[in-house]
């Protein structure tokens, strides 16, 4: 397989209600990445699209209608969508695209607009669960996240005000990020705990925000990548892995999938003590207690410890482990397919040394991104370096 | 027996229904395009100039080259007919009471999907169509403020 690198990203800013429909968030980030590289379509190979579900933008066949914005007019086109998973998947399709040596260089677009949805995205979601079995019962998706997060911190006696930190670190981070929806460089632990009860223990501010917005990236092979810039990302290893359609028969407290997903990228990244070999770490963090599962599923911390790196100030952007420098899901905001790319994305600038004030220090040389979607079955992941 | 009779071997179901819902904007582009429909009853399209192509209804971009499209331009009323067909079954199946016709009608490198008001026998592609709209008052910023599209002559 040959190397990949990516040398090109852009992103719109992530807001609540965009004026642009799906077609023009695509276009919008598509076009700043290519600037970001100073290429043009006519350089461009193929084409790969990640969105989330239709009903979100309201248009059946999204990843098509919207595909004139991220340049898809008479390319090799592609959407992939696995949920929440998608934008950490998209650039894996990417790279394969590259990797097999049947493209030189491909766009890699993630767009979702969420505030169509009306009046709140979340009704969507009432139609991923069993028509049958659960639907009746009229559940969303905090239900489960409520349900699983009780089931974490009763497993190992965490408590509300620990992961609360989670959040807290976050929508700092964010405070830096020039796209961001909810950054906040004042927030507290007190914040969060005093924020609405959503479905117990889940409250407002420990989820991330419904938003608009989309991200893109120029991936090129190797020959092409060292022609057209000194500052190669090189996507060192990627993994994506399924675990059971019955969420109700999965290991609540650790989440399998992303440890398949990540044993897979490390081991074609070559890394055999990731809490080592990874300087960066931007996990899936939709709900603050997630980004905690999903630290340990990627083998950065022991089960039912991640909080410690929080707590310990590890997790810091001058920690040892900087977590979420871009400041997630939690802090930029997440529309869905973007928002996993946003973190590549970050990676990406954050390994060039082109993060700006959310820059993290002492010249990091590698990272990892990960995300979770589906019906909450897939890991998705991606290492990498310079 | 038709799919719309119940099949007594079926077996037991459970109804349930995808709540659907939809707001959506009209984005940068849609703005301007139904504001000039609506305020001055204009059908505007907008100008690549390096791949030389119109699009109607303007877009905020070339899917081409991506470039920003900043050459707006009013394309008029009249298009040119590239298709139409005859409707006689409404989407349930049932006969119209009138046939009804749908027509694509192009502007520069696009085109509008209307209804046409005409003798279907008259019809010719290729003809000059001219789109009527409501009065202004009475216009909303929707494509159905051009009401139908009807046979012209200079």
């Amino acid at each position: 397989m040959r190397k990949v690198a990516v040398i090109g990203a852009g992103m719109t800013r992530f807001v609540r209600r965009a004026l642009e429909t799906p077609k023009e968030l695509s276009w919008e980030a598509a076009r700043m990445a290519l600037e970001s590289c100073e290429l043009t379509m006519d350089d461009i190979d193929a084409v790969c699209f990640g969105t989330a579900p239709d009903a979100f933008d309201g248009v059946h066949m999204n990843g098509e209608y919207a595909s004139d914005g991220a340049g898809g007019w008479r390319k090799p086109f592609m959407r992939s969508y696995v949920g929440g998973g998608t934008g950490i998947f998209v650039p894996i399709q990417g790279w394969y695209h590259v990797a097999s040596g049947m493209f030189d260089v491909v766009l890699v677009v993630a767009e979702e607009k969420m505030s169509s949805y009306y009046p709140h995205a979340q009704a969507a979601f009432l139609t991923i669960f069993d028509h049958t079995t659960e639907r009746p019962l009229g559940p969303n998706l905090l239900w489960i996240f409520a349900l699983e997060m009780n089931r974490y911190m009763s497993t190992y006696g965490l408590k509300k005000e620990d992961i609360a930190r989670v959040a807290v670190l976050h929508k700092r981070n964010a405070a830096a990020h020039p796209c961001a929806l909810l950054g906040d460089a004042n927030i507290t632990v007190e914040d969060v705990l005093n924020s609405e009860v959503l479905a117990w223990p889940v409250q407002r501010l420990d989820v991330s925000p419904v938003s608009d917005g989309a991200v893109a990236i120029v991936l090129a092979a190797e020959h092409v990548a060292k022609r057209l810039t000194d500052k190669p990302v090189w996507i060192e290893g990627v993994g994506w892995h399924l675990d059971t359609a019955y969420w109700t028969n999965r290991d609540l407290v650790y989440p399998r999938y992303v440890e398949y997903a990540a044993r897979m990228a490390y081991e074609m990244a070559g890394i055999k003590e990731p809490r080592k070999e990874i300087h960066i770490a931007e996990p899936y963090d939709p709900f603050d207690y997630k980004a905690l599962h999903h630290l340990e599923g990627l083998q950065l911390a022991p089960r039912g410890r991640a909080i410690e790196l929080y707590l310990d100030g590890t997790a810091e952007r001058d920690g040892d482990l900087p977590i979420c420098p871009s400041g997630g899901l939690l802090g930029v905001g997440n529309p869905i397919a973007a928002a996993g790319l946003m973190k590549i994305a970050e990676l990406f600038w954050q390994l060039r040394g082109e993060a700006g004030e959310r820059q993290v220090p002492g010249n990091p040389r590698r990272g990892v991104a990960q995300a979770w979607g589906d019906l909450m079955q897939v890991g998705t992941v991606v290492v990498m370096g310079r | 027996m038709t799919f719309l009779e119940r099949d007594p071997l079926a077996p037991q179901a459970w109804f349930g229904n995808l709540p659907a819902a939809h707001r959506y904007t009209y984005g940068l582009a849609g703005e301007r395009f139904f504001r000039a429909l609506k305020d001055e009853g204009k059908i505007l399209g907008s100008y690549c100039p390096k791949c030389d192509r119109t699009y109607v209804p303007a877009t905020a971009f070339c899917e081409r080259c991506l470039g920003e499209l900043t050459d707006w331009r009013d394309m008029g009323l009249v298009g040119e007919l590239h298709t139409f067909t005859v409707l006689y079954v409404d989407v349930e199946g049932r006969p119209l009471e009138t046939p009804q016709i749908v027509g694509l009608v192009s502007f520069g490198d696009g085109g509008i999907v209307h209804f046409l008001h005409a003798d279907p026998e008259s019809l010719v592609i290729g003809m000059p169509m001219r789109a009527v709209l409501k009065p202004p008052h009475e216009r909303q910023g929707s494509i159905l403020d051009i009401q139908y599209f009807e046979p012209f002559q200079a």
